[in-house]
């Protein structure tokens, strides 16, 4: 019987409790052509360390969950496959621009501030009117924004931005197309509650379109595209308000 | 216990991704399109000043170091209209109905045609 193939993950480590600093472990791990990065990380907790901490749900790239750094890239793990690494060491690390709870787990607490602040639903003052029936929208309406809706969360966009890992007043990839993503609902009528949050300092205007944002996104939504256009608006807007502040209107 | 664990600022980030690298370049060839900007300023100032003046400058600027800033020059000024164009579509994406047009076709009816068209307009202008 031949030999099992192994390959070595090398998995960041940090408990907060007892380690002043990160350390990376060593793990030898089977090697199977049909498993993922997450498969790996999976085995390691069952069999070797329980005490390995890290996110994942779905295994099917729809959660969002498990979005790690793997040889310094931000991937899904349950969608990069160790036949492409295989047979050299990979890297794993937690999505980097966030601070590290324990392990491969990052603190979603400013990215889930951020993402509130840009009202990511629909907004309009007659919910409560249903006479009307549904607010009817045509193909070519939903085709303005589809794209912008398949966004996961999974925060790879932001460790990938510089922007990101160097400004906090910027609201980041996803924000920012999530935002833009219901500004172009045509059922939507909550642009200017979230411009005013969107145009605040770096908040759009931090973006330099550096464009990784859209190289990692595992959904192709295309952040940096989303943001472009943001500021496009944004930049009228900014122009309407200086020529007509508001409460000078009628 | 030393809570969360914060990675320190890389001044380097620049080196870490390929694409940073791209998104320098393109920000650096800015510098030159700017510089050269001001070399035509420069040029029509002369060009006001009369014929003479504009010989003078012309020869002043006729040395091999000056054959090679302009070949920085316009080096830089091709790749930075390029990368813009290419960012073009995705920052002003065009719609036919339910379909967005294709971002190499996009390009040329907003990057490539225009500049094109502005290009041959100022050549048969000059030589007709």
């Amino acid at each position: 019987m031949a030999a099992e193939l192994t390959m070595t993950l090398e998995v960041f480590r940090y408990h907060p409790e007892t380690d002043a600093g990160p350390r990376f472990q060593a793990f030898e791990v089977p090697y199977d052509e049909d498993w993922v990065v997450l498969d790996a990380i999976n085995w390691i907790k069952d069999h070797v360390d329980g005490s390995l901490t890290h996110r994942w749900s779905c295994r099917m790239g729809v959660c969002g969950s498990c979005g790690m750094m793997v040889n310094g890239e931000p991937k899904l793990t349950c969608a990069a496959f160790l036949k492409d690494y295989f047979p050299r060491p990979i890297k794993v690390e937690p999505l980097v621009n966030f601070p590290v709870e324990r392990d491969l787990v990052v603190s979603m607490d400013g990215f889930m501030e951020k993402l509130q602040a840009v009202k990511p639903y629909i907004i309009r003052d007659d919910v409560d009117d249903t006479s009307g029936g549904e607010y009817l929208q045509s193909p070519a309406e939903l085709a303005r924004y589809k794209q912008y809706s398949m966004c996961i969360n999974c925060m790879l966009c932001y460790a990938a931005c510089p922007v990101a890992g160097h400004e906090d007043e910027f609201l980041g990839p996803a924000a920012l197309a999530l935002g833009h993503r219901y500004n172009k609902d045509s059922r939507d009528r909550g642009q200017a509650e979230r411009l005013d949050v969107m145009l605040v300092g770096e908040a759009i205007w931090g973006c330099t379109f550096v464009g990784e944002c859209t190289v990692v996104c595992p959904k192709h939504v295309d952040p940096a595209g989303a943001i472009q256009q943001a500021k496009a608006v944004g930049a009228q807007e900014f122009f309407k308000r200086f020529v007509m502040p508001k409460g000078t209107g009628a | 216990m030393s809570g969360r664990y914060h990675r320190p600022h890389r001044w380097a980030w620049f080196l870490e991704r390929p694409g940073y690298g791209r998104f320098m370049a393109r920000e650096l060839t800015g510098f030159f399109v700017a510089a050269y900007l001001v070399v035509l300023v420069v040029a029509l100032g002369r060009l006001g000043d009369g014929e003479a003046a504009f010989a003078e400058w012309l020869a002043a600027v006729s040395g091999p170091g000056w054959t090679i800033a302009h070949v920085v020059a316009l080096v830089a000024a091709v790749w930075h209209s390029v990368t813009w164009f290419a960012a073009v579509p995705q920052a002003m994406p065009l719609h036919l109905g339910e379909r967005k047009l294709p971002a190499p076709l996009a390009a040329v009816v907003m990057g490539y045609g225009p500049w094109l068209t502005v290009t041959a307009a100022i050549v048969w202008w000059v030589m007709r």
